[in-house]
């Protein structure tokens, strides 16, 4: 460890770092909070309780936990074939499955649209068959697919790079086979991974706007998320209501944060 | 036969990491495969296992050939240095794994589990996780785990290499114990040779992905075959001397060669003295064999023994091959390992040895020089010298440019394949041909090189012959048309200063092919030839004798020593001319044509070429 400063020696660069961060990033973290019970809680509650509120958070909800169970496969499936097996393109493969963090999201949606919309390249040959992804809740969930995969691929990746392969190796000379394997020893190794990959995933899934608000069409009851219905009362004027589920989301998000935190931690202090 | 592996080999990135490994392994039996880092001793351990694929050779475990079959069915068991037990599982779970995956019922599993744990001293113990076990405890719980579902073979891959010494120590006893109770078939990889000795009802010693011996402890540490093999293991003075009427001499010490190591006349010999077969003393011993009065370089303490270099002023006609002389040392360096509490050795000791071991000639190399287009006459003769002197046979094709390179290699493996010639090793080249043969002879060293023509060149000689000619230091085989074994060879004296190489090499080679040789000296004219002449010859005939080789001498008159050698080929058609050369010399601007260019230009037998220096 370095050698610490003393705690007077601090204070001056502490305090200004205080400085910036108050109205940065303290404040408007509070003020999610203040303004949501600004009308007290009745009022808070009863801005929650509106139809169109509860469907968009259970919405959120839903699209989160599909998001994140698909991406948990689908990410840890990518990240064995990626770590384990060796051929050409995988460093472009490797880019690939990594670029959806770097594009815009909104991006992202527009794309989508180019591709499955009805006069998308390949909605044009859909639309006849009755498949209509966008402006569906499939279309919102292909979206927080596209935009969260990288998060899965990034928490499992790692940790199955360092895990020796002298661990499969004897598991299979003692005769488990490849599948067996994958769900006695390595299964295992990578449940933290896998773990932290969901709860990311998850919360990128219920803070998603870009990509959502193209795809769904942001239509009431039916693909409007949460993001997309604070947005939309706040156009509206309806500040309380917007405060109310915004207030909410905050808190999930703080709730998932603190919790991967204390993983980590824990983790950490395993090794 | 538990194991038997032959022709072992496994390629990375075209260096054959294995090099064709043939072993057999018999029942029960703990063979430690020992090498240095990098040797490929571990990839032969994975090849067993089934972690990695043989490009070529085949693997018997127990009588069932496992070659292409994954790791999952082989029936073994594998240790890691790394001890991998599985994190998540307790003790008892990772030693039951291997019957879970069999679906060995509860009861019965439970019963081997505590078996085992207690053979490997861990009863009660089932509980814990591997975080919570030292080194040597993991390493205990992964042998558990190899053995449980009772393997018919052991496979342990540098197994103590984490742990700290005196931990090394208890499980290799415990390993020992283990492996003798349970008769399980196991080969142990590791670069520790105490482990080796310690561990081992034989050794077998890995260099460069060959096996180069396999033996017992004793026989290896004691009685090595080769150099590589008495420096790899222990230390000790290795020096080369000449053998001289069936004795070697190094210096003043002459030492009786063993008839199972013949060596003839002229030859190298290597002998190695073992640090505790030498003895240093105060006063020159009678009656010993004493190398010299030296003085003390350095002396280590080493416990019960006491680690002393000796250096000695150098002997006569004797090269040092270990303790490997420093740079800018010209004196001769002796290992001596004696009792500790003797302190009285200081100064300048005498050096006497007790015991000593003359070491087997190396086996000959020889590189054919195989047209790419068909199996050419010299590879026929390649072979019949491989046989004959138990030899080893590289053949090199040279391809015209660098991408044809992979599809020569294929041809020529098919076609040693096809041909019976499964130990050859391929090589391949590209570019000119004099060049590319003379190359591959600087860097690999071979004893002889054979070549055929690729075309008819008519009274001319090959010019790719001609330019090797010019440079070669080793012997040369010509070969121009399909040839027998040879019964008769006719060795030319003719020329030049009476060369003693072309009898030596060539009676070398007529004792190995147990054929007559003929020493034709080419007169000029009619009447008494000189008496040198007639003494040389006599002279040859006896040294001969000496290889227990068969010969007789013939004068011939003829206008030209050329027109001699034709008349006694036509005459007695030999199976093999030996003529003498002129090794390397700058080439001139006009050809020399010499009486071996000539010879080599219209002699239909092979035509063996011995540079003077050879």
């Amino acid at each position: 460890m370095n050698d610490r400063r003393s705690r007077r020696d601090a204070l001056a660069p502490v305090g200004f770092l205080l400085l910036v961060l108050i109205p940065l990033i303290l404040m408007p973290l509070a003020a999610v909070f203040v303004f949501a019970f600004r009308g007290g809680a009745a009022e808070f509650f009863e801005a929650l309780k509106a139809r169109e509120a509860l469907f968009a958070m259970r919405f959120s909800l839903l699209i989160a936990f599909a998001t994140a169970a698909v991406n948990a496969v689908l990410g840890t499936y990518a990240a064995y074939v990626l770590s384990k097996y060796r051929f050409t393109g995988e460093r472009a493969l490797g880019i690939v499955v990594n670029l959806p963090v770097a594009i815009p999201t909104v991006v992202v949606g527009t794309s989508l649209l180019l591709l499955w919309g009805p006069i998308g390249l390949l909605g044009k040959a859909l639309e006849p068959l009755g498949f209509r992804p966008m402006f569906t809740p499939l279309g919102v969930l292909l979206a927080h697919l596209f935009v969260t995969f990288p998060y899965m691929l990034g928490a499992v990746k790692p940790v199955l790079d360092e895990l020796e392969t002298t661990y499969e190796e004897a598991a299979y000379t003692i005769g488990a086979s490849r599948l067996q394997t994958f769900r006695h020893v390595l299964l295992p190794a990578l449940k933290g991974g896998i773990f932290s990959g969901a709860l990311l995933t998850f919360a990128h899934s219920l803070g998603e706007f870009g990509a959502t608000v193209m795809v769904s069409g942001n239509l009431r009851l039916r693909t409007q998320t949460a993001p997309l219905y604070i947005f939309a009362q706040f156009e509206a004027g309806n500040i309380a209501q917007a405060n109310a589920v915004a207030a909410v989301l905050a808190a999930l998000s703080f709730g998932i944060f603190f919790v991967l935190l204390r993983y980590s931690g824990r983790r950490e202090g395993e090794r | 036969m538990s194991i038997v592996l032959t022709d072992l080999t496994k390629l990375f990135h075209g260096t054959r990491v294995v090099d064709r490994v043939s072993l057999e392994v018999a029942n029960g039996e703990l063979f430690v495969l020992l090498g240095a880092s990098g040797s490929g001793k571990s990839t032969i351990l994975r090849l067993i296992a089934g972690l990695a694929r043989a490009e070529a050779g085949t693997i018997r475990l127990h009588d069932r050939d496992v070659t292409r079959e994954p790791p999952q069915t082989r029936g073994v068991g594998l240790v890691f240095q790394n001890y991998s037990i599985f994190r998540h599982m307790s003790v008892a779970e990772n030693v039951e794994f291997g019957l879970r995956i069999r679906g060995t019922p509860i009861p019965e599993r439970a019963r081997r589990r505590e078996e085992l744990l207690d053979l490997i001293g861990l009863g009660g113990l089932g509980n814990r996780y591997a975080d919570q076990l030292s080194g040597g405890q993991q390493q205990r719980v992964a042998l558990a785990r190899a053995l449980a579902y009772e393997p018919s073979i052991l496979l342990l891959d540098e197994p103590f290499g984490a742990l700290d010494v005196k931990i090394r120590g208890q499980l290799r006893q415990s390993l020992k114990e283990v492996q003798q109770k349970l008769g399980v078939t196991t080969i142990l990889v590791t670069h520790d040779q105490d482990e080796a000795f310690e561990l081992g009802n034989r050794i077998g010693v890995i260099e460069r992905g060959r096996l180069l011996e396999v033996g017992k402890p004793e026989e290896l540490y004691f009685r090595p075959r080769s150099s590589a093999v008495a420096t790899f293991l222990g230390s000790g003075t290795l020096l080369v001397g000449r053998c001289k009427a069936g004795e070697a001499h190094f210096g003043p010490l002459v030492l009786p060669i063993p008839t199972d190591v013949p060596h003839e006349d002229g030859a190298r010999v290597r002998v190695l003295f073992r640090p505790e077969h030498v003895e240093l003393l105060e006063e020159e011993p009678p009656g010993k064999l004493v190398l010299g009065r030296g003085e003390i370089v350095q002396g280590t303490f080493a416990g019960p023994l006491r680690r002393i270099r000796v250096r000695l002023a150098p002997l006569a006609a004797t090269r040092q091959i270990a303790p490997a002389p420093p740079y800018g040392e010209t004196g001769l360096l002796v290992e001596a390992a004696v009792p500790s509490e003797n302190e009285r050795i200081a100064g300048r000791p005498w050096v006497a040895i007790r015991e000593w071991h003359i070491l087997r000639r190396p086996a000959p190399r020889i590189l054919v020089g195989e047209s790419a287009t068909a199996a050419s006459e010299a590879l026929t003769m390649g072979r019949i010298l491989e046989r004959a002197l138990d030899g080893a046979l590289t053949v090199l094709g040279v391809a015209t440019e660098r991408e044809k390179e992979e599809a020569l290699r294929a041809t020529l493996g098919q076609r040693m394949k096809d041909g019976g010639f499964p130990n050859a090793s391929v090589r391949v080249r590209h570019g000119d041909r004099a060049d590319a043969i003379l190359q591959e002879q600087e860097e690999n060293v071979y004893d002889f090189v054979v070549l055929g023509s690729e075309e008819s060149h008519g009274d001319r000689l090959d010019p790719v012959i001609e330019t090797i000619l010019d440079r070669i230091v080793t012997p040369l085989l010509f070969v121009k048309r399909e040839a027998a074994r040879p019964e008769r060879i006719l060795v030319c004296t003719a020329v030049g200063e009476p060369g003693k190489a072309d009898i030596r090499v060539g009676g070398w080679i007529a004792r190995q092919l147990g054929a007559r040789v003929t020493l034709l000296h080419v007169a000029h004219s009619g009447g008494e030839p000189p008496r040198w002449v007639r003494s040389h010859l006599e002279r040859g005939v006896a040294t001969l004798g000496s290889l227990d080789v068969e010969s007789e001498f013939r004068i011939r008159t003829a206008s030209t020593p050329l027109q001699g050698i034709r008349e006694e080929e036509t005459a007695t058609s030999p199976g093999l001319i030996v003529i003498g050369g002129h090794g390397p010399q700058v080439r001139s601007r006009v050809a020399i044509d010499d009486v071996t260019r000539q010879v080599l230009r219209f002699a239909n037998s092979p035509v063996l070429v011995v540079p003077e220096n050879a």
